[in-house]
């Protein structure tokens, strides 16, 4: 297990630079705004005469966006699910049938390395990277925090950070899932995506509107606290969001347990009405 | 008689959906021999082969590698096995060692480098190189080298000189045998009739996932139908000679010549043409490609 954990980490480590430099840029950014925007003369104003219909779609947080929870709310945790869910969904896909679909999964398992350590090597793999990426976005949020009156420490800042790893690892689980079942590992990214994207979309409109919610509130999103989390975790959600996460990956793990390892490009699905017509 | 036998397969079937590949294959392969699994494209060589390591899962039949059920104990079956794919691919990311290095991690770090090294030095093989800089005969040679360089109990190579050129292909050829010396059993897949007829002591022939013929490549040819050519001194009548069981007469001229075909042993032919003045005969003694072509055609006639 501890080859194919290494392995996946090595082969993640340009997404985990690449996503931690991007994000780390990105903290640093806000943070070194924070005070610049909350000292803007008549900004609570500003953002009061938008209309209620907007600001409902960013909840509670915006109305706060000075005080340093309803920035870091607002400004990152708000949507990061959605940001780095990108990250977590590709390689959710891709961490088994990608390598099953470049033909390279065949040679790997003519090793002796049992399909339990294959996946959960990559699994963990996967876990850890998601880890590094969430750790170092961490980092460019504590370290220049008190610098700049973002008055939270670092277990505030940290707490939030809990929750977005679960439901990075929810979506991830998801995809992975997805990837046994559907065609390709593309399609696994796609719905898993759709899913994604759509339910941060409802999730926002039905703060505006009390009919999504009752919709919404069964939704993996409504279980995720975001910024709220600074002040205090709700375990019973982040122990959902886990065992759920966990649960897509058991399931996804029985399933490589019990399937064939197709040969590039086999067992593809096609829409009979989109075939191209033979020559 | 079980320690003998390094793979055994009986009445392997295999469907993909609609599609049957494999439609009950029997076959024993002895330890230490060189064994050629000859068949056309589609044939049943691979799904056979990936039966074997449990990358598929048959829908019936029984399999045992070196003494191990396949689907019980994976791990220790590919422990004994080098395994070269048909469709080679690995990381295009990582240089040729990079690669090694990763399946010799997977083999718990057992590897002795020094071996990886002559490998890769008979195969000209530069380990430096990337991955994705290497033509298709230089992935093949990385892949021959992974696949011998844990000096492994059994050998499954399918189209094992796929992509190489014919100096290399001699090269591979001595590896193998290289291995059947050390002991090892080597299970080949091709369709390349010559290089099944070089290296293998014993071949069988799929054919819509059915083995037709297992034999040694002689026996195969022995046991083929030949033609043969009979010229008679003086016209005789030689329609007795079709009477002989396995002879079939094919054509004959004015009595002087006969035109047959004979499926079988030679013996009752012989003895029956003692009754005639024979003055010349000649026998056509078919290749392995022959007969494997003719396997092939009865296909495409059943089809």
């Amino acid at each position: 297990m501890f080859a194919e954990f290494k392995h996946t980490v090595r082969r993640l480590r340009g997404q985990m630079i690449g996503w931690s430099v991007g994000l780390g840029l990105y903290g640093l950014m806000m943070v070194s705004l924070f005070d610049s925007i909350v000292n803007i003369e008549g900004f609570e104003e500003l953002m009061a005469s938008y209309p209620p219909e907007l600001l409902s779609f960013f909840g509670d947080s915006i109305l706060a966006i000075t005080t340093p929870k309803g920035y870091i709310d607002v400004y990152y945790f708000l949507y990061m699910p959605l940001i780095i869910g990108i990250f977590a969904i590709n390689v959710g896909a891709n961490l088994l049938v990608g390598d099953e679909e470049k033909g390279m999964l065949d040679l790997i398992m003519a090793h002796p390395v049992s399909r339990m350590a294959l996946f959960w090597g990559r699994w963990l793999g996967f876990a850890t990277a998601t880890a590094v990426i969430l750790f170092i976005s961490w980092l460019t949020w504590v370290i220049p925090s008190g610098s700049v009156g973002l008055d939270l420490t670092w277990l505030e800042i940290l707490r939030p950070f809990i929750p977005l790893y679960a439901i990075l690892l929810f979506w991830g689980g998801l995809a992975l899932l997805f990837s046994f079942f559907l065609p390709s590992a593309r399609a696994a990214s796609m719905t898993t995506a759709a899913l994604l994207v759509g339910n941060f979309l409802l999730d926002g409109l039905a703060n505006a509107n009390d009919d999504l919610k009752a919709v919404t509130e069964y939704m993996p999103l409504h279980f995720f606290q975001g910024g709220q989390a600074i002040t205090e975790i709700n375990v019973n959600w982040l122990i959902g969001l886990l065992a759920a996460a966990l649960a897509f990956s058991i399931l996804a793990w029985l399933r490589f347990q019990r399937r064939d390892i197709r040969v590039g490009g086999e067992g593809g699905w096609s829409l009979p009405l989109l075939r191209r017509p033979s020559a | 008689m079980s320690e003998q036998i390094a793979l055994m397969a009986k009445g392997l079937t295999k469907s993909y959906g609609k599609v049957v590949a494999l439609r009950g294959v029997d076959l024993q392969v002895r330890r230490g021999e060189i064994f050629g699994f000859l068949g056309p494209n589609g044939a049943g060589k691979t799904t056979t082969i990936r039966c074997l390591l449990d990358l598929i899962r048959p829908d019936g039949g029984d399999v045992q590698v070196l003494g191990l059920d396949p689907q019980v104990d994976p791990v220790a079956v590919r422990a004994q096995v080098g395994y070269l794919p048909g469709e080679l691919s690995m990381e295009d990311n990582l240089k040729v060692e990079g690669q090694l290095r990763y399946y010799n991690d997977l083999r718990g770090n057992k590897i002795d480098w020094e071996r990886v090294r002559q490998l890769a030095r008979r195969l000209d093989l530069d380990l430096r190189r990337s991955i994705k800089n290497l033509s298709k005969g230089n992935k093949q040679k990385v892949g021959i080298v992974q696949a011998l360089m844990h000096r492994p109990q059994l050998l499954l190579m399918d189209e094992p000189t796929s992509g190489l050129d014919p100096l290399m292909q001699q090269e591979v050829y001595r590896l193998l045998r290289e291995a059947r010396d050390d002991g090892a059993t080597v299970f080949f897949s091709s369709h390349i009739i010559s290089e099944v007829d070089a290296l293998a002591d014993r071949v069988a022939i799929i054919r819509q996932g059915v083995i037709v013929e297992e034999a040694e490549p002689q026996q195969l040819v022995q046991l083929a139908l030949r033609r043969m050519q009979v010229r008679f001194k003086e016209a005789v009548d030689p329609t007795p000679l079709a009477a002989v069981p396995g002879i079939t007469m094919l054509s004959q001229s004015n009595g002087m010549m006969a035109h047959l075909q004979v499926e079988g042993e030679m013996d009752g032919l012989i003895k029956a043409l003692a009754a005639f003045p024979v003055s010349d005969f000649e026998t056509e003694r078919p290749s392995l490609e022959e007969i494997f072509l003719a396997y092939y055609e009865a296909e495409k006639e059943g089809n």
